[in-house]
């Protein structure tokens, strides 16, 4: 009878816990929609990172990435591509190489870093040939093609089908030219990216820079699911005990960094939230407990002890909280579920959110673990919000209280 | 044999800068089955005095003995233990509980006493029956006359068999009918149920009703009269 009691007591002033389950439900749902957002667009940023440039795991020569030296190459590229695709988790993986060159038009020049990639291959590993905007992807009637970003092809004053000369320095450290055509420009979700990477057939490339035809500088690979990324990193280290293997973390620190502080911060910033409601619970509860003093009295006159008239405000103050909070999270559940289908598009922000390397489509993302976390803050919220109300309850005399005292 | 005993019972308030002495050394006993009115001017101490016969307040000096066990020096949960299970209280603005119906409000003192279910729905419905409000069991106490929830108060007090019932001023917000019917009906339950009821009042309806009139002023007994009984 003590719930059924609790229950009703929560309905008696309609208003006043309407009000208070409004505010927890509207305080709820924009800190887990903000949350949602902010979490969605790491989440995209690390698929981004991963689909256009890392890879889950990269594999190169020790010191390679200090400054992409072609000395600092894997000459049996191609057996060691075998071995890594055999190894279990890897779901694909292709070898490319790269250097930093320079890029020259009519019109401009710019420094860049050029890919030297096998088209089918890197359609496994990469979402490159997704991002073209205009153009083809490397059309197989066609030599010498080169695909650049948007920004770098602005600089460079150049559109499909124009020249741009790459001048490059090769193995034995002469320096070497090459006219590409522009067959696709794209654009990725990270400006620098857009900037600096150009893609050419590595067959194309291998022998402008007197490379053997194994011969590569990196290898991506991707795995079944990010779970695996540990264990398929571990697995290639020991099997390639020569090369550096490295997951997508070590590769792009600053992304990491920001994930792991976004989800943090989304926890405290829906806990800085709930702390903020709970005044507003406390102070609703404590108007219900001296409103009703005269009744508290007369229950404690007839029998309840104070324990149970503890219980009883402590119920009363969590089935106001929990109905917010349900009323909260089932909105943000809808709003998340819609809007991650649906993407909120900020593409009149796009040049802020891709100089970050964020997309300017924006798909939340929230998973169940999160909302089981805030369902436990709100009863320890809730719970804590209940003892002052409670403790005040019990603290009073029955024959003052009954006198309304 | 006497239910309750009280010795020396004195009650003196310091909350203000000259004491008042509310109860000044009574001394008192109820049989089991008594209908005493407690009367007196405002301010006598006839509310005190319930207070202390209920486990309410405590007294400044001397014993409320009820069936040997002295409640003036009972604390915490065993007192309201005691409470639960030996006195039924009547207020006088009926004090139900008024988000549950009337059934429930009697139901729930046989809650807090862990009562078996049926046991409780039986007592529920005899009590309900024998108060002439069998027909308003499922109504909130607000849709209820005052006469009625009094009426109801009356079957929550009763339905803990309780060695004693304490009503302060019970009849004083209702109407003379109201008034009539609640004294018929809490007569028949003294009667039938053999319980001790202790009235504070200024009613000269329920003086007249009453088989013992003690008369306060300024904290004393100043008079303990038996009566006959009204026909």
């Amino acid at each position: 009878m003590l719930i059924q009691i609790a229950w009703r007591n929560v309905w008696r002033n309609r208003t006043r816990s309407l009000v208070i389950v409004a505010a927890i439900a509207l305080g709820l749902w924009a800190g887990i929609f903000s949350d949602a957002f902010m979490l969605g667009m790491t989440e995209q940023q690390v698929y981004n990172t991963i689909h256009t440039e890392t890879g889950h795991v990269q594999i190169n020569k020790p010191a390679f990435l200090v400054n992409h030296d072609l000395q600092l190459r894997m000459d049996n590229a191609d057996s060691v591509l075998v071995g890594v695709r055999k190894t279990p988790g890897v779901k694909a993986a292709a070898a490319r190489i790269q250097l930093m060159a320079m890029a020259s038009t009519a019109a401009n020049s710019a420094g860049i870093m050029v890919n030297g990639i096998d088209p089918d291959s890197q359609r496994s590993v990469s979402d490159l040939e997704k991002l073209l905007m205009e153009g083809a992807y490397f059309p197989s009637d066609r030599s010498n093609r080169i695909l650049i970003g948007k920004q770098l092809a602005e600089k460079l004053k150049v559109r499909l089908n124009s020249r741009i000369v790459l001048t490059l320095q090769t193995a034995a450290g002469d320096i070497t030219y090459s006219s590409f055509k522009v067959s696709g420009i794209f654009q990725s979700f990270d400006s620098e990216f857009d900037k600096q990477m150009v893609f050419v057939r590595k067959s194309e490339l291998q022998p402008l820079l007197q490379l053997p035809q194994e011969s590569a500088s990196v290898i991506t690979v991707l795995t079944n699911s990010l779970e695996d990324v540990d264990a398929v990193e571990q697995a290639l280290q020991r099997q390639l005990p020569n090369l550096q293997v490295q997951n997508w973390k070590k590769l792009s620190p600053m992304v990491e960094v920001t994930v792991s502080t976004i989800m943090q911060f989304s926890l405290v910033f829906v806990g800085i939230i709930l702390f903020a409601l709970a005044f507003g619970i406390v102070n609703v509860m404590l108007m219900s407990v001296l409103d009703r003093t005269r009744e508290i009295g007369m229950l404690m006159s007839i029998g309840m002890r104070p324990a149970r008239v503890f219980r009883m405000i402590l119920l009363e103050t969590i089935f106001l909280s929990f109905t917010g909070a349900i009323i909260g999270v089932s909105l943000s559940a809808v709003s998340v579920a819609y809007f991650g289908k649906t993407g909120i598009n900020l593409s009149s922000m796009s040049a802020g959110f891709n100089a970050v390397g964020f997309s300017s489509i924006v798909y939340p993302s929230l998973g169940l673990d999160f909302y089981a976390n805030i369902t436990l803050m709100v009863v320890v919220i809730a719970l804590l919000a209940g003892v002052f109300p409670a403790r005040r309850a019990i603290k009073m005399q029955p024959a003052d209280a009954l006198r309304g005292e | 044999m006497s239910v309750i005993q009280v010795n020396q019972l004195t009650k003196t308030y310091n909350e203000t800068m000259v004491p008042v002495t509310a109860l000044d050394h009574v001394n008192l006993s109820f049989a089991r089955g008594e209908f005493t009115a407690i009367v007196g001017p405002s301010g006598c101490g006839k509310t005190t005095l319930l207070n202390m016969l209920g486990g309410l307040d405590k007294p400044s000096a001397g014993h409320v003995m009820i069936e040997g066990q002295d409640i003036a020096v009972m604390e915490g949960g065993a007192l309201v233990d005691f409470r639960l299970h030996n006195i039924g209280f009547i207020f006088q603005s009926y004090n139900l509980i008024p988000v549950l119906t009337v059934k429930e409000n009697v139901e729930f003192i046989m809650d807090l006493q862990n009562k078996p279910r049926a046991e409780s729905d039986a007592r529920v419905s005899y009590l309900l029956d024998a108060m002439g409000i069998a027909d308003k069991i499922n109504l909130r106490p607000k849709y209820l006359s005052g006469g009625q929830q009094q009426r109801v108060a009356v079957a929550r007090a009763l339905a803990s068999k309780p060695k004693f019932i304490l009503a302060d001023e019970p009849t004083a917000n209702l109407d003379s009918k109201s008034t009539e019917t609640l004294l018929e009906l809490m007569a028949n339950l003294n009667e039938k149920e053999q319980v001790t009821f202790i009235f504070s009042t200024h009613d000269q309806r329920v003086i007249d009703k009453a088989h013992r009139i003690i008369v306060l002023e300024d904290g004393r007994v100043i008079s303990d009269t038996a009566q006959t009984k009204s026909a």
